[in-house]
């Protein structure tokens, strides 16, 4: 079953000229242009029926950001890997594929600010403050200090 | 399926009238604390050895190290160090208990630690050897 | 009472002139809410057409902290994610960094974990069962329901040493092996909580103020909720065979054996016996492990520098599937944890469902995600076509009601 599974993937892959790498037992991780990521993640859906998207991380890498797209069935998980520059920070929605994503991808476009293109509810925050000022950078990008956004949000208190 | 009916609950309701109350009448009745109960925690001030594994892993920065003299070893003058607990911000984990090698350390059973003045929540003994 | 009637514009007294849409906010700080969350209920007449969430009043950065604290600090941290089911955070995050090293977990740790997270199971679910009796307006189940769970949070504070905050795990292993003479003591409490569990199935089944309040409402297919990749009895309610104890077991859940509950009905009332039959299954799993319980280590102590590498884990939590991943750089700090709580998972789920209820039904569709709501009391109204706000005053609101649901006794006025 799961060597099945495993060869499919591994032919997908292939199509969306990238390889598969066996991270841990049971753990693969595709890196993938961002082009090819929504036909992969449709083909994804559709042929191997890997329908549960567990949850998308965003990491900062230093020039790029990095997103993760994780899906798992049964005792397989599949990292999905693929890289916005930091100086546009623009990628596809996924939410027409999967509908459940659209709640990560806010979670992401408030912690990094990537542009997730297609996502309905682009305009809206989901975890930071309203009064959050657009000149702050996101938050969870690795140069930002959070006593600077502290101090900026009038929220530092002396230490003692 | 059995029948629905409203009341189903009564027979156990009239029967749960008769037991004893489910609740104590704490303060005046205590409870007994398992022997496992991580309560607040205390030190032996002639056990501490100032060597500040405590304050490394300690989760919440409940423990600073405070210099309290020098001792000489060789021919260079080492500070002397003995923590200080700000038990107000203690998640009791008892990580620190585990990692004394001294043994210094223990939790105790007092759990009331619910005061108006947040320095009594400060924890100075070791200092005073 | 809540059969579709078209709203009666002339009939009530100017009030409302415009089509019947109204915005309801809900949240965030309000007497019944718990946690404080927001959603703006878009409402046409009694019906909720569309739900927008505005999450993060409690926001606290967990993940850019536990950039800056070592391996070890950060298990106490994302303990303390949830007050609830807290040990499923550090077993899984544990996991997670565990898989980047080379050792082995030993086996009896393996099935103390797995003790530990079933009792917290049970307590979680007794919980849940309790609250959705308070929604409900069953206020005796409530306390009998929290009165039994006791009985879990006693076991896990003798085992423990603490009733919810356990601070049990510790890289490959736990940090406490179970007390001496405790097995009788577990295998008794068990038994008894599985005889509680099938009176409350017979309550719930019977009990027409539960029947009432439950039946019938929040349903959801399984393809919506197959592609809001709902988790846990979510998923399970409407038939998914989703739990990652079966599916891709962790600790000793391949050797303890269960079966999962799974429903069809998908209702809240199926959601009640679910999570009440999980309950069982639970608490006869604490039963075998404990009977079961292999000799050996418990713990194997590892150094504080954690390999460089990337690795997730996902674990079974109450509610749902927990999702942690971690990078490390091969330092004393990870280089980014991420972790997806069960909640934040269902509820696109829970949002599809309020789409289609009645404004009454929403704390207990709420509560039946597990995140807990309560109802609401403050209204304002927000006049799509207008763009006019304004409040009305108690008495104009009943007066309304009245003149909606018995127009006869307004005009004998
Ligand atoms: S209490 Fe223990 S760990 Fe802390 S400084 Fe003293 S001897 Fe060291
Ligand atoms: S019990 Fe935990 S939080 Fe409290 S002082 Fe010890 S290590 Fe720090």
């Amino acid at each position: 079953m799961s060597e099945v599974l495993l060869q499919q993937i591994e032919r997908l892959a292939a199509d969306a000229k990238t390889k598969s790498t066996q991270l841990h037992k049971g753990e693969t991780m595709i890196e993938i242009e961002q082009s090819q990521l929504k036909n992969f993640i449709t083909r994804l859906v559709n042929q191997i029926k890997i329908r549960h998207l567990s949850t998308i991380t965003g990491l900062d890498l230093g020039q790029n950001i990095g997103i993760i797209y994780h899906f798992w069935r049964d005792r397989n998980t599949i990292h999905l890997k693929t890289f916005v520059p930091k100086t546009k920070p623009t990628t596809v929605s996924i939410v027409d594929i999967i509908p459940g994503a659209i709640l990560y991808e806010m979670e992401i476009h408030d912690m990094l600010g990537v542009m997730f293109v297609g996502n309905p509810w682009m305009d809206k925050k989901l975890l930071l403050p309203d009064n959050w000022p657009d000149d702050l950078p996101p938050p969870l990008l690795k140069n930002v200090k959070p006593a600077d956004i502290r101090k900026r949000l009038g929220l530092e208190v002396e230490k003692k | 399926m059995p029948r629905r009916r409203a009341g189903a609950a009564i027979p156990e309701m009239f029967r749960t009238m008769l037991e004893k109350p489910s609740t104590r009448a704490y303060p005046y009745q205590k409870v007994e604390l398992p022997a496992r109960f991580r309560g607040k925690l205390d030190i032996d001030p002639e056990r501490c050895t100032g060597c500040q594994v405590c304050a490394m892993v300690c989760p919440a920065g409940v423990i600073t190290m405070i210099d309290i003299g020098t001792r000489k070893v060789g021919d260079k003058e080492l500070p002397v160090k003995r923590p200080v607990f700000e038990l107000s911000t203690c998640i009791f984990c008892g990580e620190c208990v585990d990692n004394c090698a001294f043994k210094a350390l223990e939790m105790t059973k007092q759990f009331e630690l619910a005061t108006p003045h947040k320095e009594d929540l400060t924890m100075r003994k070791a200092l005073t050897k | 009472m809540t059969e579709d009637k078209p709203p009666r514009k002339e009939e009530s007294a100017g009030l409302m002139k415009y089509s019947a849409e109204n915005l309801v906010p809900f949240g965030p700080i309000h007497p019944a809410l718990k946690e404080p969350e927001y959603f703006k209920l878009v409402l046409e007449g009694e019906k909720i057409v569309e739900v927008i969430p505005r999450i993060g009043y409690v926001h606290r950065g967990l993940e850019k902290a536990a950039e800056s604290r070592p391996w070890v600090q950060n298990m106490y941290m994302f303990e303390r994610t949830c007050g609830i089911c807290s040990f499923v955070h550090s077993l899984t995050y544990g996991q997670a960094v565990e898989g980047l090293t080379i050792y082995e977990i030993p086996r009896r740790a393996k099935f103390i974990r797995t003790i530990i997270a079933e009792l917290e199971r049970i307590h979680s679910h007794l919980l849940w069962v309790g609250l959705m009796g308070h929604w409900a307006g069953f206020e005796t189940l409530f306390m009998w329901v929290w009165r039994d769970r006791e009985v879990v949070l006693d076991l896990v504070e003798a085992i423990s040493g603490n009733r919810i905050h356990k601070s049990m795990n510790a890289f490959c292993g736990v940090r406490r092996d179970m007390p001496e003479g405790m097995e009788d003591r577990i295998v008794e409490r068990m038994k008894f909580l599985v005889d509680r569990a099938n009176y409350y199935k017979g309550i719930v089944d019977t009990e027409e103020t539960m029947l009432e309040r439950t039946e019938d409402i929040g349903r959801v297919s399984a393809e919506t909720a197959e592609k809001l990749c709902a988790v846990g009895p979510m998923a399970r309610y409407v038939g998914l065979r989703r739990d990652i104890r079966l599916n891709d077991p962790y600790a000793a859940y391949d050797e303890v054996p269960f079966d999962i509950v799974t429903s069809k009905e998908g209702d809240v009332h199926a959601l009640l016996k679910l999570r009440l039959d999980e309950m069982i299954v639970a608490a006869n799993m604490v039963s075998y492990a404990v009977k079961h319980l292999p000799e050996g280590p418990i713990r194997i102590k590892i150094p504080p520098v954690i390999p460089a590498g990337e690795h997730s884990s996902h674990s079974e939590a109450p509610r749902g599937e927990i999702f942690y991943y971690v990078k490390s750089s091969g330092g004393r700090t990870p280089d980014r944890v991420k972790s997806r709580q069960p909640t934040m998972a269902n509820l696109p789920t829970a949002l599809e469902i309020l789409k289609g209820q009645t404004i009454a039904d929403v704390p207990v569709v709420l509560t039946a995600i597990d995140p807990c709501f309560g109802c609401m009391d403050r209204m304002s109204f927000l006049d799509i076509e207008s763009n006019r706000q304004w409040t009305w005053s108690g008495e104009e609101l009943r007066r309304y009601g009245i003149n909606y649901y018995f127009p006869e006794r307004m005009k004998m006025r």
